[in-house]
């Protein structure tokens, strides 16, 4: 019996004991203020003094490509009160705090004896104090700008959880030449601007590049010879070769997941349908039949289906289809006409054309219709296409009073709209994967 | 429970074994289970009192009433770039390891594309990226900015300084009773951390899944308001799964916590600030904006 109501008082007293232990502020963050990270990123250190200049050309470019992504802000480095001298020691964090910088970049470059490039670089997490990614990479002195993309892709992955988009390239249209002669080349440059060279001479027309999943090739439609056809270019060969030989026009090509087929629009009759040609065996499969107008495919990034833009209803709208031509269902009805649908390479969104009165404006919208919201809002802005990670977008845009057309870029939430810098004007920008 | 074991021995549990019944039996089984039924429900009581408290009973005193208004105020309006006071900062330094040396990585070289170089147009000289002005951490920018800094120190003064009843205070038409610690006052606590923290929040919203990006801290402060300690809780989110979304939203909102602090508030009252726990980030608001 004792036992028992010492066991029971035993009992109450954890019970109440329980009590003061819970007693701890709870508190809810909801409100955030988003704000480019605070990082500082000093010149690459030489290994030996005749690596000076590549150390500072790397750092550069890392620093531009973070800027350029809006999440970054790097800080002047004639602010730093720290001088790096050694990347194998643990820096001062205090002293980056008091700049306020949140991450820290210190890197090496050293030339070998085999004339290839070693750099080294480690990010830190300044408050944390402790460090969040040390990386080697070897290349070829004349890549050192590849491995700055490089270096910015790994800082951007591990700061904000996705994928970079640094090391990419862009293929586009340049245009040049009054409006009556345009003259339209196809080129390609690095998602920096930088690098930029042509693939065509000018000599004929081309139109709508579309890079395919290894970016060594590229589908578009072109008039060479009067006559306006899908072709294949091989970037590595410049080899380049018409797709399928038919008597109509093909146009509004855009490769598969899988890069072995090419899905595009074939023209008979003045009436146009999507098409799947299978590159493997250049057969060809039709997929759309009704009279309007169907073309723009575009595949989602499992390859099981593939939204395009049809005027059967009576107005340019967004469709989605099966990769077999199966269970076609409108799933734009937010007004306007709508087209040019790309899907997101991480499958959440499509991206869009509206034009609405006489504005062009570029939208994004669930695969089913929904969430469709528009993120940029300029006069005659269309044609989007996707950084590989989802995140980005770009378009071609043309401003009034102003000749010629532009290529800008903007993040998917509708912040960061900046103008991509072209030689001369251009048009039609397609974004390659990483490269591999 | 069952009251007495005679009754129920022999014929409900055939293979237990019937215990005898003494002269103790009944009466200690009696006794014994009001005993215990008694303390049951009073350690019930005690414990679990909070489980009448309604919902809506945020415990917001006449003369605190204001404050609790203009944090939320403050929280709702678009927030002003932070400015923080690293010189402040006294954050414990871990000790550190040297490095690990860096993870090998042989890159491949860019497939040197020979290509039909019609008319190589020059590269355009790229822009230098445009040097920062100078960090000024303490020199506010916004009048936005010092008009909240300015209603904050008001606040401040107004929490540290003594309780003071004002004099139009009356009596509200109900007991309302706190949460939190005990008999103390914790919501408008809760109200001015998060404040103050939220300013120096930026979340990844890129990510697709907004869940992914919630997650719990438990934060130790320091009687000067600077962070003692600072942990991600296990049962956080995701943290667990791996996900490079939630490992990026874990390190943003720790970045947010070091980087505010110090915390301003009242000394007096340290003991119910002391532990932040759960120290809750969500975004999924921030995202639908």
């Amino acid at each position: 019996m004792k036992k028992f109501l010492v066991l029971c008082a035993i009992l109450l007293l954890g019970f109440s004991a329980a009590g003061p232990a819970r007693a701890a502020l709870s508190v809810d963050v909801t409100q955030g203020n988003p704000q480019p990270l605070p990082i500082a990123i000093p010149d690459f250190l030489p290994g030996t003094p005749a690596d000076a200049q590549v150390g500072t050309n790397i750092a550069s470019v890392v620093r531009a490509d973070l800027e350029r992504s809006g999440l970054f802000k790097p800080l002047d480095p004639r602010g730093f009160v720290e001088h790096i001298t050694n990347i194998n020691t643990v820096p001062n964090f205090q002293s980056w705090r008091t700049i306020t910088a949140q991450g820290l970049v210190t890197g090496q470059v050293t030339m070998q004896p085999d004339g290839r490039l070693r750099v080294d670089f480690r990010l830190w997490d300044v408050y944390g104090a402790s460090q969040m990614l040390g990386l080697q990479y070897f290349t070829q002195a004349e890549n050192w700008r590849r491995v700055a993309h490089m270096v910015s892709d790994a800082i951007y992955e591990r700061i904000t959880g996705e994928k970079g988009y640094f090391d990419t390239r862009i293929v586009f249209v340049a245009e040049s030449g009054p409006a009556l002669k345009r003259v339209k080349r196809l080129a390609i440059m690095d998602e920096d601007g930088a690098n930029p060279i042509f693939l065509t001479n000018g000599s004929y027309m081309v139109l709508t590049p579309r890079f395919n999943p290894t970016a060594q090739m590229i589908a578009y439609m072109s008039y060479i010879g009067g006559k306006p056809r899908v072709y294949l270019f091989d970037i590595e060969t410049g080899r380049q070769e018409r797709l399928g030989d038919f008597p109509n026009m093909t146009f509004s090509p855009r490769f598969s997941p899988d890069g072995n087929r090419v899905a595009l629009s074939l023209e008979t009759n003045g009436n146009s349908d999507v098409y799947i040609m299978d590159l493997r065996n250049r057969a060809m499969q039709r997929l759309t039949t009704d009279p309007g107008i169907d073309t723009a495919p575009s595949f989602s990034p499992d390859g099981r289906q593939i939204a395009f833009e049809s005027d059967r209803g009576g107005s340019q709208q967004i469709y989605v289809m099966n990769v077999d031509g199966s269970n076609q269902h409108r799933i734009s009805f937010g007004g306007g006409n709508n087209g040019t649908p790309v899907w997101s390479p991480r499958g959440d969104l499509l991206a869009f054309t509206k034009q609405h009165g006489n504005n062009f404006d570029i939208g994004v919208m669930r695969p089913d219709g929904s969430g469709e919201r528009m993120i940029t809002s300029g006069y005659h802005d269309e044609g989007p296409t996707w950084a590989p990670n989802g995140r980005v977008l770009m378009f071609t845009r043309e401003m009034p009073g102003q000749r010629g057309s532009q290529i800008w870029s903007v993040d998917v939430t509708g912040r960061n709209e900046r103008r991509v810098l072209t030689p001369g004007n251009a048009s039609d920008p397609a974004w390659s994967p990483l490269i591999q | 429970m069952s009251s007495n074991p005679s009754q129920t021995s022999a014929r409900a549990v055939p293979w237990r074994r019937a215990e005898p019944t003494t002269a103790h039996g009944p009466r200690f089984g009696i006794v014994g289970s009001l005993v215990f039924h008694a303390l049951v429900v009073a350690a019930a009581l005690f414990s679990f009192r909070n489980f009448h408290t309604p919902q809506e009973t945020h415990m917001v005193p006449v003369d605190l009433v204001t404050l609790a208004d203009t944090t939320n105020v403050a929280a709702q309006a678009p927030p002003a770039p932070p400015k923080p006071e690293p010189e402040k900062i006294d954050i414990p330094t871990p000790q550190l390891e040297p490095p690990p040396e860096p993870q090998l990585a042989e890159v491949a070289p860019a497939p040197d594309a020979k290509m039909p170089e019609f008319d190589v147009a020059k590269e355009k000289p790229k822009p230098e990226p445009k040097p920062e002005p100078k960090p000024e951490p303490e020199k506010p920018k916004l009048t936005r900015k010092q008009q909240q800094q300015q209603d904050f120190a008001a606040l401040l003064n107004k929490l540290t300084a003594q309780p003071k009843r004002p004099a139009n205070a009356k009596a509200g038409p109900r007991v309302i009773q706190g949460i939190g610690a005990g008999t103390a006052m914790t919501a408008d606590l809760a109200d001015v951390l998060q404040s103050q923290i939220y300013r120096c929040w930026s979340p990844p919203v890129g990510a697709p899944d907004a869940d992914d990006l919630i997650v719990d801290y438990d934060l130790r402060l320091n009687p000067d308001g600077s962070v003692a300690s600072l942990a991600l809780l296990p049962g956080s989110a995701r943290a667990a799964s791996g996900n490079s979304y939630t490992r990026a939203a874990a390190e943003a909102a720790s970045r947010a916590v070091y980087q505010c602090a110090p915390y301003r508030l009242p000394a007096d009252r340290y003991s119910l600030w002391r532990d932040v726990n759960p120290l809750h980030f969500d975004p999924r608001q921030l995202m639908q904006q």
